[in-house]
Order: C-alpha cells, then structure tokens, then sequence
C-alpha cells in the first residue's frame, strides 16, 4: 500500500503543477487546466455524447481484436502443427509482418468505405500478425512429450488440442494477445482520426478543430483509459488462465 | 508492482529466410517452391487485374506498382521519403535509448528514485499514447519535432522497463562476489551489471524499434508534408493506387532494413547468446 501511495507522488506533482501553471502563469490554451479537462469530461457525460463516442470506440477495437485475434490464434495454432500449412502462411507472414499495418489504411478505406468495416479490418490486420506469430512459435516449443503421452494413452486428437496444446501455448498465446491489443488501441486512433464521423478519435479531432481544447483532453483521457482499462482485463484474465503455471512463482505476490 | 515484462514476438517467423532470400536463388534449395505462396499470390494479383475482376484503377497491376516503384526510386522521391522517415524513427529511438539507460541505471542506483518513477513506467506502458499526439503536434509543430519527440515517449516505455527488470534480475551473489574479490563500483558497473543486463535491455529494444517505425508512418499519415507516411496518403487522395503500392513497398523495406539491423547488433552484442532460429 505505502509503494502505491508513492507510485502517486510523481502524477500527483504533474497534476499540481499544470493546474498551477493554468491558474497563475500564462500558458498556451491548448494545454488547457485538469479542472477544465474534469468539467469538459462531466459535461459530455451529461450530454450522452460520451457514452456514444465511447461504446462505438470500444466496438470497434474489441471487434478487430477479436476477429483477428481468433485468425491469428487459430491459424497459427494450425499451421504449427501442419507442416502444409506453416509452408504456405510462413513466407507470406515473414512479408507482410515488418510492414506497419497502418500503411494499408488508405487501402482499406477504399475496400470498406468510412464506415465501421474498415476501422474494424485494419485493427484485425494488424492484430493478426503478433498473435499468428506467437501462436506458431507456441506449438513449435510445445514439449513433444506431452502431445506423444497424451496421444499414447489413447487420447482423441481433439482432446489433445483442447487438454494439451491449448493450456502448453496458453503463456505464449497470451503474451501475442498483449502486443496484438497494445497495436489495436495505436490502429483504432489513427483509423478514427483520419476518417470516422464519431468515436473517441473523431471526438479527440473535432475538439481540436473547434479550439475546445478541454473535450480534446476528455476525447485522450478516456482513450487512455479504455487502452489501459483492456489491457487490465487481458491481465486478470491472464492470470486466471494460467493460474496453475504461474503458482509458486513470484508472479503471485505481486 | 512487478509486472512480467511483455515478451517480444519473434522478429519475422522464418528468421532466416528473408536475409537467405537473395542466396537461395543460386543455391540447390528451391526458393520457389519453399516460398510458393508468395508467388501464388502474386499470380492471383495479377489475374484479378489482367482479367478486369477488379478494376485496374482500384487494384492496380504488379506491372504499375514496379513501374511506380522504380520510378520513383530512380527520381530519389522514395528514397528522400524513406530517408526522412528512418531518420525520424532513429533519432526518437536513439534518445528513446540514451535517456532510457539513463533513467533505469539511476533506478538501479537510487531506490527512492526508483520507488518514485518505476509505478509510473509500469502503469503508463499499456497506456494507449498515440491518443497525445495532437498536444505534441502543438507544441513541437507539425514537421519532424513532434514525430521524434513522440517516438521518443513510445520508445521509452519498453527500454525503461525492460532494462529496470533485467538489472533487478540480476543475481545478486554475482555483485557481491564481485565485491568480495575487490572490485570498485565501476567496475562492477562495467564488467557485470552490464553484461548481465544486456540480454534484458536488447528485448526492450527489440519491442522498440519496430514501434518506432510503425510510431512515425502513423503520425505521418496523420499529418506532415514529407515522409514515406506522406507519400501513401497524398498519392492515395489521387486514387493513384499503384504510387500507394509502392509507398507499402517502401515501408515494408524500411521495416526489412530496422530488422536486419536488429539482428547484426545483437549478433554482435551478445555473441554469447545467439537467437535460437
């Protein structure tokens, strides 16, 4: 309790100092006070304007990360176990991984539109890569022991893959997952900010353009917050999963 | 508050394929067939185009992007593009370093110091930061300030906390040993801490370079006069497809290069530890 409180020391200065720095010195508008930051944000959860902003925001990153979290993690759990496959997948990931998704936006936009598909589509492009990759590394490093025992003592291929592959690739699984949704949140502002009509991106921009730079801040704190809050979420479901593999280790006491 | 650091992903699937690429061609191993998908796709590219399925003007051919491509690589437009750009992503990456060791060895060295700013290194990591970039364009200006200086903070993030973790990780028998044998601060500095250390500092870099060039075509997409960012954007307001290819092309060997990069130093730093391929 007493390292947390003093974890707060450095943020609590900040705060202070920028609130300070607004109140009695001259400084630019566009850094904008915390207390004005704190009303704009009560204001447009008043006006329902958050909300709306914020759920169509969390649709769009959740629904990427999903669709191309499941294609990278089914894909590469296959393709590390079928040679065919990890043939055919492996140069064309090894092509397209160094690319910066984001290269594909204008591509994107152009296949789906402005709509929600292409926001959507660019963070699964872009999730995909990390977790496939990760996903494939997992089944190569998987011990043989385990899959031959399994298998030895008769049990279905299906069992295997769900009692013995899924829980050995579970830490690597996760650890892809963890970078694929920290690009997601990178993917997600850049898509809104070129080209969305609402969202949180679209509500960071707007108040930029109209010089209220207060919803700005309200548009990038709760960005920040959704981006932090998910990746919380990954963790604690992290830790649930792999609660027999971490046990004993000092991950526990954290 | 120790957090597990998140582990990097492997740079490319088939580590050593795309530096034998080139070799391949000469050598018994057939490159064609163990990277047939490639060409696969490619030849499906192509008929898609060829046979009018998609219009030419939205999917250009293969035939339009190399031109494009070569064009503009001969004219130097790509070439001053890709410049800026990787000059962009080194220069934050290099502070991103330089300020990063800094602080994780004052972390090291000073446990208030560390109790002080370690929280908010691991709380503010997965905080989405790209969402600050329009404060940075305001105070650094549109051009090449606020990309480096936000590649900058996104590349502090990793090296601060992988370097914090791999000193503390450091077993401590190997310091006082050290000590035991009379050996002053610096050299323990220099000939432990630092050779023991450099494995955990080389995979926060290893997260942070790529995040550096990713970091500068975003913001430069978002908005700048120059750059390979730029160049997709403005030749994609022209519906110009196969100039956007090419910017991808470009991207994608700038990506190729930071990576090659990566391996050749480590391979360097720490030869007693190769990359398991």
């Amino acid at each position: 309790m007493k390292a947390k409180l003093e974890g707060l020391f450095l943020p609590a200065i900040v705060l202070l100092a920028w609130q300070m720095a607004a109140q009695f010195a001259r400084i630019p508008d566009y850094l904008s006070s915390p207390t004005a930051i704190g009303a704009a944000l009560l204001q447009l959860v008043r006006d329902g304007e958050l909300l709306n902003n914020l759920l169509i925001s969390l649709f769009r990153a959740y629904a990427g990360f999903a669709i191309g979290a499941i294609a990278g993690a089914g894909i590469g759990l296959i393709a590390g176990l079928v040679k065919p496959i990890k043939i055919f997948f492996d140069p064309l990931v090894s092509l397209l991984y160094p690319i910066p998704k984001i290269a594909f936006l204008p591509i994107v936009f152009l296949l789906f539109g402005l709509g929600n598909g292409a926001q959507v589509s660019i963070i699964a492009l872009s999730v995909f890569f990390p977790v496939f990759i990760a996903a494939e590394y997992a089944v190569l490093s998987v011990n043989r022991t385990l899959l031959w025992s399994a298998r030895n003592m008769g049990a279905h291929p299906i069992t295997v893959f769900g009692r013995v592959l899924v829980p050995a690739t579970a830490p690597q699984l996760l650890a892809g997952l963890r970078v694929g949704l920290a690009h997601s949140f990178v993917l997600l502002f850049a898509a809104e900010l070129i080209g969305a009509k609402n969202g949180l991106g679209f509500l960071i921009q707007d108040g930029e353009d109209n010089v209220q730079f207060d919803v700005m801040f309200a548009g990038i704190v709760l960005f920040a917050v959704i981006g932090f809050a998910s990746d919380r979420i990954l963790m604690a479901v992290r830790r649930r999963v792999l609660r027999g593999q971490t046990m004993g280790t000092q991950e526990v006491l954290q | 508050m120790i957090e597990s650091m998140p582990q990097a992903v492997p740079l490319s699937p088939s580590r050593a394929a795309p530096g034998k690429v080139f070799w391949c061609f000469f050598s018994k191993k057939n490159v064609f067939l163990s990277h047939y998908s490639i060409f696969l796709l490619l030849l499906v590219w192509e008929l898609t185009v060829t046979t009018g399925l998609v219009t030419s003007r939205l999917l250009p051919g293969l035939g339009a992007v190399a031109a494009a491509f070569t064009a503009d690589t001969l004219n130097g437009v790509l070439i001053v593009d890709a410049a800026i750009t990787l000059a962009r992503a080194l220069a934050g990456f290099g502070l991103a370093v330089l300020i990063g060791l800094f602080l994780a060895a004052l972390m090291a060295t000073s446990p208030l110091f560390s109790r002080l700013v370690e929280p908010s290194f691991f709380v503010g990591y997965p905080v989405p930061k790209i969402a600050l970039f329009p404060i940075f364009t305001f105070i650094f200006g549109i051009g090449s300030g606020s990309k480096v200086a936000f590649t900058f903070l996104e590349c502090l993030y990793p090296i601060v906390i992988a370097t914090d973790l791999a000193i503390k990780s450091i077993p401590q028998r190997l310091i006082w040993s050290a000590r035991n044998m009379g050996a002053g601060r610096l050299t323990i500095l220099r000939r432990i801490i630092v050779p023991a250390a450099l494995p955990g500092i080389f995979s926060g870099l290893r997260i942070a370079l790529p995040v550096a060039l990713t970091v500068v075509v975003v913001t430069e997409i978002i908005g700048d006069s120059k750059g390979l960012g730029y160049y997709i954007t403005v030749w994609s307001t022209r519906f110009d497809y196969a100039h956007v290819y090419a910017g991808i092309v470009m991207v994608g060997l700038c990506g190729f290069l930071l990576d090659q990069i990566l391996i050749r130093s480590r391979a360097r730093l720490i030869p007693w530890q190769t990359e398991r391929a």
